[in-house]
């Protein structure tokens, strides 16, 4: 079943001379369990796509589902967006955007309690356990390495289960290693928590782990088959 | 997980560092206050401490402090027979100067009523009440005098039996307490011309009784300064004071109202014509200096707590894409200034303990300003946190996503 559904997306930015067509009739689909990338250059339209399937920033037209409850129609969204934040969306951001003034577990915990789960701090502690930065529970962000705060961030974005994962760039900050070892966890994300996964992507190196690829250019998402972009 | 809580604790330096500021500001308004109160306490202090219902002084003037009130004695015992009136007594007041061991003492002079009141109802420091009908006192200690201290005058010696703690007149001498009898004496200790005018005084009077026309050769007592015939006894007293069942205070005042010769006045009455007089203008003065603070502290919370809300823009922005609601958020604003609000003003509290008693002016402190002065501090805190707290829910979730 598909977790994430997306019709005819349009996004324009201004109007007359200066209008941008970010995106441009983007329909998705993207199944529990999967993970899938969003390719392209820059300016293509990537993270507008994702704030609109994020319900950050809505689209112009067009229709979104999260499993089978349609959220967005027309541009306009049907249902209270910290409810539907709390039940069914993760984030996590190019840089990890850990709160400051938290603890690694705090900042997991701040999101379970957000989203009303009833035993906030276990749930903290066994998702970063999960995420194998346990030991780092009680250091404070700006102690972390970069890739430790991006598993923290990851841990965040599970703290309600989600149905839907979204990543814009996670791998931006980190070197090839820890880049490659963040996107492997986006696979056991969406594998053994039955997420899907919608990750934006520069890096061609760590392309094989993705489901499923999907091109973006001038707003328009085209799926390209893994070998074409492989050989890039 | 409180979240004002935890950000305050990651930069306690810049939250201990507003709150000592905002401290400061609220020790002078509760100074402000405070010095108010004194002055009010210090003007009322002498109406409030004879304890009584009524005042009874001479017609057509505003009592023995605002005005020169004279009275005859003997109108205390015709109070005393009304009915509903449990005691009365007589007052004197006169602000004098004499001299006491070598320096100039300025004091305000009350008679009280002995053996009726024996000064039992003042709160006395050190020593005991008035137990003699004549060269006991009890003075106030800002007189720098100490029990058994005598003072010389109108060639009587009267001893210190007790002491008071600030017990002032308005005008800010220091009180002392005598016997009726024995103020009159010192009352009469008048300069020389003052005693060859009282002596003519006497003269005519005693010609106009019975026992004067009758022996002349009594007309050479009355230059006797020490001589006081009691049928001539002509001394006349400041005030009655008149204490009722307060159920029927109205009652007696309404009938003493009536008499031609005397007006009556409530103790609050009293109260109120001394401070119209000395309060007034340092009120309005203090008044305004207290709404500069508090305008200023409002300001200086607001700008602090908005500061602190513009660095966590981006945290509030990561909170709200986990479907963090508006009172969370503004919640978080708000809990920040109000404890900056509260800490500040726990750091001005102790401030003023500790400073208030080394003030030059005394400074009161009562609990109700200190709680209205912490109503004003929430409210202030409030106030102060509007512009963060509408920051707060303006922020736009996007900024998370922007790296
Ligand atoms: N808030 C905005 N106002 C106006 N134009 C915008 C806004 N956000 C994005 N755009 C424009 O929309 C287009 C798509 O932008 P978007 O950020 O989605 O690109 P992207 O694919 O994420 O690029 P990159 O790889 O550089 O992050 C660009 O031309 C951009 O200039
Ligand atoms: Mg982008």
């Amino acid at each position: 079943m598909d977790a994430l559904r997306a019709e005819h997306l349009e996004k324009h930015y201004g109007q007359g001379d200066t209008l941008v067509r970010a995106l441009q009739d983007v329909s998705l689909r993207v199944a529990r369990g999967s993970v899938v990338a969003l390719l392209g250059p820059s300016g293509a339209g990537k993270s507008t796509l994702v704030k609109a399937l994020g319900l950050v920033s809505l689209p112009n037209a067009g229709r979104i589902w999260f499993g089978d409850q349609l959220v967005v129609d027309n541009g306009r969204l049907l249902a209270s967006v910290q409810e539907l934040r709390r039940a069914h969306l993760g984030f996590v951001f190019q840089r990890s955007n850990l709160v400051p003034f938290l603890t690694a577990r705090q900042n997991v915990e701040i999101a379970c309690e957000i989203g009303g789960t009833s035993n906030p701090k276990k749930r903290a502690l066994e998702l970063l356990d999960w995420l194998e930065v346990g030991h780092r529970a009680s250091s404070m962000p700006d102690t972390l390495s970069g890739g430790e705060q991006q598993r923290v961030a990851i841990a965040r974005a599970l703290a309600n289960h989600p149905k839907i994962v979204l990543a814009d760039e996670p791998t931006a900050a980190l070197d090839k290693v820890r880049g490659r070892a963040v996107m492997e966890l986006f696979r056991k994300v969406a594998r053994e928590q039955d997420a899907a996964v919608v990750v934006v992507t520069h890096d061609h190196r760590t392309l094989d782990i993705f489901d499923e690829l999907h091109e973006m250019e001038d707003g328009r998402l085209s799926p390209t088959a893994l070998a074409t972009v492989a050989a890039h | 997980m409180n979240l004002a809580y935890l950000d305050v604790r990651h930069r306690l330096g810049r939250f201990i560092g507003t709150s000592l500021g905002v401290a400061l500001l609220f020790a002078v308004v509760l100074a402000m206050a405070g010095i108010y109160l004194g002055l009010v306490d210090d003007a009322t202090i002498l109406v409030r401490s004879v304890r009584t219902n009524l005042w009874v002084v001479q017609q057509g003037t505003r009592g023995p402090f605002a005005d020169m009130s004279r009275l005859d004695p003997s109108i205390v015992a015709r109070v005393a027979a009304m009915p509903s009136v449990k005691r009365a007594r007589a007052f004197t007041y006169q602000v004098m100067q004499r001299e006491h061991a070598g320096r100039s003492l300025r004091f305000a002079l009350v008679g009280l009523d002995f053996p009726v009141d024996r000064g039992e109802a003042l709160a006395l420091t050190h020593g005991r009440p008035i137990v003699q009908p004549h060269g006991e006192i009890i003075a106030d200690a800002s007189l720098g005098l100490v029990i058994g201290d005598t003072l010389h005058v109108a060639r009587e010696e009267l001893r210190v039996v007790g002491l008071t703690k600030q017990l002032l007149a308005s005008g800010g001498d220091g009180l002392i307490f005598a016997t009726v009898a024995d103020a009159q004496l010192l009352a009469e200790d008048t300069p020389s011309d003052a005693i060859r005018a009282e002596r003519e005084r006497r003269t005519e009077r005693l010609r106009q009784t019975d026992l004067g026309r009758a022996q002349p050769a009594l007309e050479a007592l009355t230059g006797d300064p020490d001589f006081r015939a009691p049928a001539l006894a002509s001394s006349p007293i400041a005030a009655v004071l008149v204490d009722v069942e307060p159920a029927r205070a109205d009652a007696v005042m309404a009938s003493l109202a009536q008499w031609p010769d005397t007006s009556v006045f409530t103790s609050a009455e009293q109260e109120q014509l001394l401070l119209d007089g000395v309060v007034d203008k340092p009120r309005k003065q203090l008044a305004l200096f207290a709404v500069i603070l508090v305008v200023t502290s409002s300001l200086l919370i607001g700008a602090v707590v908005y500061m602190m809300t513009l660095d966590k823009t981006h945290d509030i922005a990561v909170l709200k894409l986990m479907g963090a609601s508006p009172w969370r958020l503004g919640g978080l604003v708000l809990q920040q200034a109000l404890a900056i609000g509260v800490v500040g003003y726990g750091i001005a509290v102790a401030i003023g303990v500790q400073a208030f008693p080394h003030f030059p002016r005394r400074v009161v402190l009562t609990e109700d300003t200190v709680m209205g002065v912490f109503a004003l501090v929430l409210t202030i805190s409030t106030v102060a946190s509007i512009l963060g707290i509408v920051h707060a829910l303006r922020v736009d979730p996007a900024r998370a996503l922007e790296g």
